[in-house]
């Protein structure tokens, strides 16, 4: 194993709202190897999306990262941090925290460094705006910020009202560049989009889904990222069209070498792609390690549920086993002190009304499971009586 | 080719209502209760005098007639003369002093309240629940709701008065005019056209700042809402840029639209606006003639206002359809 | 037609919205004083007191002023004590007076709080029945035109477009021209307050300062032309708003249930349609009744009305005197006006936010 390109540690992200403090993302850590797929599965509202978007830094009021890091490698950014202030918390070693960066340094790594892939290309683009320009913007934010790495804010000089006024009526006036509009019409043509140079003159409505997902991800290579994450990039498609955007990924992948963090909810997009996962329930991750840790020796028994309620993985003909109950609420006030799956949990022990801490399990070296079950073997006579939680 | 095709069913639409138009206020005239000619035939007038005056007015003819020598006099241009003094053009009372004193105030006001508004609006957006949000709120709702005749003689009262300088009773000089002297190094007329136009300008433009304020405030909002400007933060696009060049952009799409339909309010609110400050235009004229009952004077006055009114909207149509091509296919 | 659903969302975001409750207590306040006018004016609006007959004349009192020549109202005897004896005297105080004009009074010597309150009337008849009549006008011609579609529709809409060719204030003002000649320009409502107050029917315990009551206007005078125009000048917003609605919803899978099952049109029109459809008309008509009261004001401030017991009427008398420094009589009436917009705007947006969940939008979601 060599140096993690990302080292998430303790990440949590919560959403002060109306109704109460939700806590979406609780204590989260991990680690991504450089150029291999990290997997985060969980089902919708077990807080997967916003630890995806906490990776990026693009989570919105009423949400706040309000505590963990997020390490990156970046060795010359570490050097010149530390050149600047020698006892900075931001840099260690070669990794900086990103969290700890100011603004502009941050939104720097953003859209160079980092991209990002969202679930619905359709409302991802935007629709006034031709999908070449759009995507030649980001190709423009790249250009801009290799010229001259320094001076961050030499990209958005000169943008503000006037630019815009003048802009909308001298349309040559642009922010965007001859050079990368042609950038733009060859990624598209990289990510298997027929006849590029007319597509990109066309606006997004007039994109099929699957189409508009592979201008996305043309989007995200424009910056020719170190780390792309992909939010759940096949859902909103028809299965037809999510191997084609599948394949595409694991090609481009592979041929640029990228990190990608990919966030699903389908254990089969996981088989295929990655190469390590972790799994999410509640806002924390109850279970992670390399993919066949979770899929030959899972310690969690929510991971077990899961790999039982999903169809065709191998063993074919067998019923499926759906997990019973609801996905737990998030507001902070209804989160129990005890591990959040012990009411849907088959072997929940009278043990698991202390919330668990992250045990090593057996396998991998860095497989860990939230269960006392990854320590201890299961003991039928110490668990709850059944319908224990139904009261409460 | 599509917008070629767009082009022409929306100009041919606006013929269609510009006919509607002339047709309806043709009608006016005649559920008008009241008899023209016993209006403006003198009192002692016998029955001679009485048909001649008819047949002058062209009133003697069935009212199909009538109405086909109207619209065809329309189509060439034709308004009659005014049914008070018999020999004056209606078309020439109207153009074009009276015409162009209302248009520059509907411009000077509409550029005055764009101005103020949409930067007004994007701070209120982005700062909001600041206080610069809480005071720009404020002053929309309470500019959506003050009626314009009493912001006029409330402005002059706290501001003309103190000053000194009322810009009422005598009108002020017109732009061109103004253009023109400072042309020929004479810039003090454009100061004077400034100094008539300022209030009257300010009243009728308030009620467009405050709408326009509460209409930018509201759809960005919705419009940061959306999915594709977490898609542009994301490719690392400045922030500025998402504002104005993204979320700014598709805001004032829809705003264009709502505001060429009410244009009409802008139209009624100079009518009001022009009576308060006595500005010498096509509203005090319309005013003036209600009151002599001059019939073509009124409709003449009323179909201009509805052929510019139906123009400037069919040209906002279009440039929508321009900027969003969605809109073309319905 | 309003479900519980639609009821706790509008309880619940009254609750959370100061801005609701504001508009809630102003359009009450106007509603009250609109209707209980002779109950609650100080004076009888219409009173000319300008000449020296009975009494000096009230002209241009500036607001809080007492009346001149009567700054007290007399004189009462109190018990005082002598600092330095110790005993008691009587002395006579003299009583000043309250100011009996709170608003002050025009060049007329009519009170302006008497005539703001019941200029609430007007405002408040012509703004709630122009509504509903432009409702009525325009719901079911939009109704049938979305409903029936295809080339009904097409006519209907062309001929609702040639409306809104004109500005709405320049038809109006063109259609007073044509209607203020006929015998219904105005209408004298009687006051059944002052009338109960005058009679014998009702015993005059019952009515709170029934002598004062009786004094006041027998009549007010109601603009029946003014509410047809603005009716007429407006219709069409609500024509387009329930075509729209009506097209969407006549595509939706429960109406061609229904038509499957043998639902007349009439049928599903008012069982299916109306109701759905009903949300952004409320809206809708909320919002047109502080248009129709601006209009109204701006019809009676051209002198367009036909009674001159109104807000924008009031503010034209007071024009000639804002040079001269008798500020008062134009600004009062104008602070009615706003007060009655920004309440009905402020139910409005209450209604818009409770009612289409599409716009609220204010609350960002995970």
């Amino acid at each position: 194993m060599g140096e993690p390109i990302l080292r998430v540690e303790d990440l949590t992200t919560r959403f002060f709202t109306e109704e109460g403090q939700i806590n979406a993302v609780e204590g989260v850590s991990f680690d991504v190897e450089p150029g291999e797929v990290f997997g985060i599965v969980g089902e919708s509202g077990s807080g997967k999306s916003v630890t995806a978007l906490s990776l990026v830094d693009l989570v919105e009021s009423p949400g706040r990262i309000t505590n963990g890091s997020v390490w990156f490698r970046e060795p010359a950014l570490a050097a010149r941090i530390r050149e600047d202030d020698p006892d900075t918390a931001a840099a260690d070693g070669e990794m900086v925290d990103l969290r700890r960066l100011d603004d502009n340094e941050r939104r720097a790594l953003r859209g160079t460094e980092f991209a990002m892939i969202f679930q619905d290309p359709m409302s991802s683009f935007n629709p006034s705006i031709t999908v070449g320009t759009q995507i030649a913007e980001a190709v423009e934010v790249q250009r801009r910020a290799t010229a001259n790495p320094r001076a961050v804010r030499s990209r958005t000089q000169g943008f503000g009202l006037l630019k815009f006024l003048t802009t909308s009526m001298v349309p040559t006036v642009d922010y965007v560049s001859e050079e990368s509009r042609d950038r733009a019409v060859e990624l598209l043509d990289t990510v298997g989009i027929p006849d590029p140079a007319s597509r990109a003159t066309e606006y997004p409505h007039q994109f099929s889904g699957g189409m508009l997902q592979r201008a996305m991800i043309a989007q995200a290579l424009a910056t020719e990222p170190s780390v792309l994450v992909a939010d759940e990039p096949t859902t909103a498609l028809d299965v037809t069209i999510q191997a084609q955007i599948l394949n595409t990924l694991g090609d481009l992948q592979a041929e640029y070498g990228m990190t990608t963090v990919l966030i699903t909810h389908n254990l089969g997009v996981i088989a295929r792609m990655c190469d390590r996962v972790g799994v999410m329930y509640a806002g924390e991750f109850v279970e992670r390690g390399s993919l066949e840790d979770l899929f030959e020796r899972p310690s969690h028994p929510y991971t077990e549920g899961l790999l039982g309620s999903s169809p065709a993985l191998d063993n074919g003909d067998r019923r499926l086993q759906p997990i019973a109950g609801n996905v737990p609420s998030l507001l902070d006030e209804e989160m129990p002190d005890r591990c959040y799956f012990a009411d849907r949990c088959p072997k929940a022990m009278s043990e698991c009304l202390d919330k668990p801490p992250e045990f090593d399990a057996d396998g991998s070296e860095g497989h860990r499971a939230r269960c006392y079950l990854a320590r201890d073997a299961y003991d039928p006579g110490d668990a709850l009586p059944e319908g224990y939680f139904d009261e409460s | 080719m599509q917008y070629g095709r767009f082009l022409l069913r929306r100009v041919f639409h606006s013929l269609f209502v510009i006919w509607g138009a002339a047709t309806v206020v043709f009608l006016l005239r005649f559920i008008t209760p009241g008899d023209p000619v016993t209006a403006l035939a003198p009192p002692d007038a016998g029955d001679e005098v009485r048909a001649a005056l008819e047949r002058r007015l062209g009133l003697d003819d069935p009212i199909h007639v009538q109405y086909f020598e109207y619209i065809t006099d329309l189509m060439v241009g034709d308004f009659g003369n005014s049914m008070e003094v018999l020999d004056r053009s209606v078309l020439d009372w109207i153009f074009w002093t009276r015409f162009l004193r209302s248009l520059e105030l509907a411009i000077s006001a509409t550029i005055l309240a764009i101005v103020i508004a949409i930067p007004l609006g994007v701070v209120s957006a982005r700062r909001r629940h600041t206080p610069a949000d809480y005071s720009a709120t404020l002053f929309s709702l309470g500019g959506i709701s003050t009626p314009n005749f009493w912001l006029g003689l409330m402005l002059i009262l706290l501001i003309a008065v103190p000053v000194g300088f009322i810009p009422t009773g005598t009108p002020g000089p017109l732009l061109h005019e103004a253009v023109g002297d400072l042309f020929a190094g004479d810039p003090g007329t454009l100061g004077d056209w400034l100094r008539f136009m300022f209030l009257p300008a300010l009243t009728l433009g308030t009620y467009f700042t405050a709408l326009i304020t509460r209409l930018t405030r509201s759809g960005m909002l919705e419009e940061i809402g959306k999915a594709y400007v977490k898609a542009c933060r994301a490719k690392g696009l400045p922030e500025t840029l998402t504002m104005y060049r993204h979320v700014l952009r598709n805001t004032l799409i829809p705003i264009v639209t709502i505001l060429g339909l009410q244009l009409g309010t802008l139209i009624g609110g100079a009518i009001i606006t022009e009576t308060v400050f006595e500005w010498n235009g096509l509203g005090q004229l319309l005013i003036e003639r209600i009151n002599a009952r001059d019939w073509t004077m009124i409709q003449g006055i009323v179909i201009i206002i509805a052929i510019g009114f139906v123009t400037i909207n069919t040209v906002v149509d279009l440039l929508y359809a321009y900027l969003d091509p969605r809109v073309m296919e319905e | 037609m309003i479900s519980d659903r639609v009821k706790s969302s509008l309880k619940r975001e009254f609750y959370q919205s100061r801005a609701a409750q504001v508009g809630v207590v102003l359009i009450a306040i106007i509603l009250f004083t609109a209707v209980f006018a002779p109950m609650l004016t100080p004076h009888d609006p219409t009173t000319q007191r300008v000449g020296t007959g009975n009494g000096s004349a009230l002209t241009d009192l500036p607001p809080l002023s007492p009346i001149p020549g009567h700054e007290f109202v007399g004189t009462r005897d109190q018990t005082m004590v002598n600092q330095t004896t110790g005993e008691f005297v009587n002395v006579q105080q003299e009583v000043p007076a309250n100011a009996s004009h709170p608003l002050g009074t025009n060049e007329r010597g009519q009170d302006i709080l008497s005539r703001i309150i019941y200029g609430a009337r007007v405002s408040m008849l012509v703004g709630l029945l122009g509504t509903a009549l432009a409702t009525l006008l325009g719901v079911p011609y939009g109704l049938v035109a979305g409903y029936f579609g295809g080339r009904l529709d097409d006519t209907l809409m062309r001929a609702a477009d040639v409306m809104l060719a004109f500005p709405s204030l320049v038809l109006a003002i063109a259609l007073i021209g044509v209607f203020r000649d006929t015998s219904f320009h105005t209408a004298e409502l009687p006051d059944p307050f002052v009338a109960a107050a005058q009679g014998d029917l009702v015993p005059n315990i019952l009515i709170p300062r029934a002598e004062h009551v009786a004094s006041m206007p027998e009549t007010t005078t109601f603009p029946v032309t003014v509410t047809l125009v603005v009716a007429l000048v407006n219709w069409v917003w609500f024509a387009r708003i329930t075509r729209g609605e009506a097209l969407s919803i006549r595509a939706e899978e429960y109406v061609t249930a229904a038509r499957s099952l043998g639902a007349s049109d009439v049928t599903i029109l008012r069982q299916h349609i109306l109701p759905n459809a009903i949300t952004p008309i409320i809206v809708l008509a909320t919002i047109q009744v502080a248009f129709i009261i601006l209009l109204e004001a701006s019809l009676s401030f051209l002198g367009f009305s036909g009674t001159n017991l109104t807000w924008g009427a009031d503010i034209q008398q007071g024009r000639d005197g804002l040079s001269s420094g008798k500020w008062w009589v134009s600004t009062m009436p104008g602070l009615a006006i706003i007060a009655a917009v920004v309440g009905v705007n402020l139910l409005g947006d209450w209604l818009r936010d409770a009612l289409d969940p599409g716009i609220q939008g204010e609350s960002g979601g995970i």
